[in-house]
């Protein structure tokens, strides 16, 4: 099992722009470091969230995500900016919840190595049934034949908000979105037009999803940025 | 067996109330994590300059790190610890080191 994953930083307003760089390159880079990171990508989040950096990678089992989290790269490099108590932390607590969310998969139908990424954050009613999250799952996947901008869409439940230990696991209760719909696009322009466009799943996003599907949608977010994987060479593939 | 280094720098002024928060939350919340205390120093404050606090902590390997990591991250008084602590430091440093043999020449 793949396991896709995304860190969503919100930056403090009084960081050295340095050492925000820093961070965007300590992610960007992470793959030359540690191999078993796949698909390794950064982008500025340009929607209204209040979050800007965004972290996109993968990995090719549990077992490659664990070897991650014991890696001195991720204790050393990447946490000298994000734990709480680290001196040269330049991130805060963000206001979508605990910025890791990510999902399980079979295959990477999300990969893209250019364009632009969108990520929306589903809260579904926690009351849902099992074939009624199965009919939205199919209805958002099968976006693009309604909204030809869109070239990736997958939907999935947001496993790793609360298995970020061991990628399988719960070490803690159930995340604030309890599902990720992770769709690409070849250009800001075709992100546009989706957003503002008059496909079905367009409409029913833009009314807040009021009503659609019997109310199994509580709460949205969205996020966006132009992929950025650095030089190309960092870019592991599974 | 390695060592955290935590080298943070304060005001002259708040040097004791950033060693209370060592003492009365860090404390705590790494030894519970699996952390061991190895020292804490502090740079001159007779000297007209910032204050350099440096706690150090041990621990088996980067394997050891991680879990007192995700059990520092579930235990809500390291969260109020890093929100104490950042609100008193102005600058710092975090190192893991590896403890080294040295064999002296004969």
């Amino acid at each position: 099992m793949i396991l896709r994953r995304f860190e969503v930083y919100a930056i403090r307003p009084d960081a050295p722009a340095d050492q925000a760089r820093d961070l965007e390159t300590a992610c960007r880079e992470c793959g030359r470091f540690i191999p078993e990171v796949l698909d390794c990508a950064i982008g500025i989040n340009r929607s209204d969230a209040p979050v800007q950096l965004v972290w996109e990678h993968a990995y090719a089992s549990p077992e490659a995500y664990r070897r991650y989290m014991v890696h001195p790269y991720h204790a050393v490099v990447l946490d000298r900016y994000i734990l709480p108590d680290a001196p040269q932390r330049i991130v805060v607590d963000g206001p979508l919840g605990a910025g890791l969310y990510g999902y399980g998969c079979d295959a990477p139908s999300y990969r893209m190595s250019e364009g632009w990424r969108r990520l929306v954050l589903l809260r579904l009613d926690k009351d849902s049934r099992q074939r009624d999250v199965e009919r939205l799952h199919a209805a958002l996947e099968q976006a693009p034949a309604d909204a030809g901008e869109m070239v990736v869409s997958v939907m999935a439940a947001n496993t790793m908000g609360a298995a970020w230990f061991d990628g399988v696991t719960p070490v803690m209760g159930p995340p604030r979105w309890s599902h990720i719909w992770e769709q690409g696009f070849p250009t800001r322009d075709a992100l546009d037009s989706y957003r503002n466009g008059d496909s079905t799943l367009a409409e029913v996003e833009r009314s807040g999803w009021e009503g659609f599907m019997d109310g199994i949608v509580n709460r949205s977010a969205e996020l966006f940025y132009e992929i950025d994987p650095g030089p190309t060479e960092t870019v592991r593939r599974g | 067996m390695m060592h955290l280094v935590d080298t943070v720098e304060v005001e002259p002024e708040h040097v004791q109330e950033y060693l209370d928060v060592v003492s009365n939350l860090a404390m705590a919340v790494m030894t519970d994590a699996g952390a061991s205390f190895v020292s804490c120093a502090t740079t001159s404050d007779e000297i007209g300059e910032r204050v350099f606090v440096q706690v150090v902590w041990a621990f088996e390997d980067h394997v050891r790190w991680n879990e007192i990591r995700k059990n520092m991250v579930l235990d809500p008084r390291f969260h109020e610890y890093g929100a104490v602590a950042s609100a008193l430091r102005v600058g710092g440093t975090r190192r893991f080191f590896t403890l080294r043999t040295l064999t002296p020449s004969p």
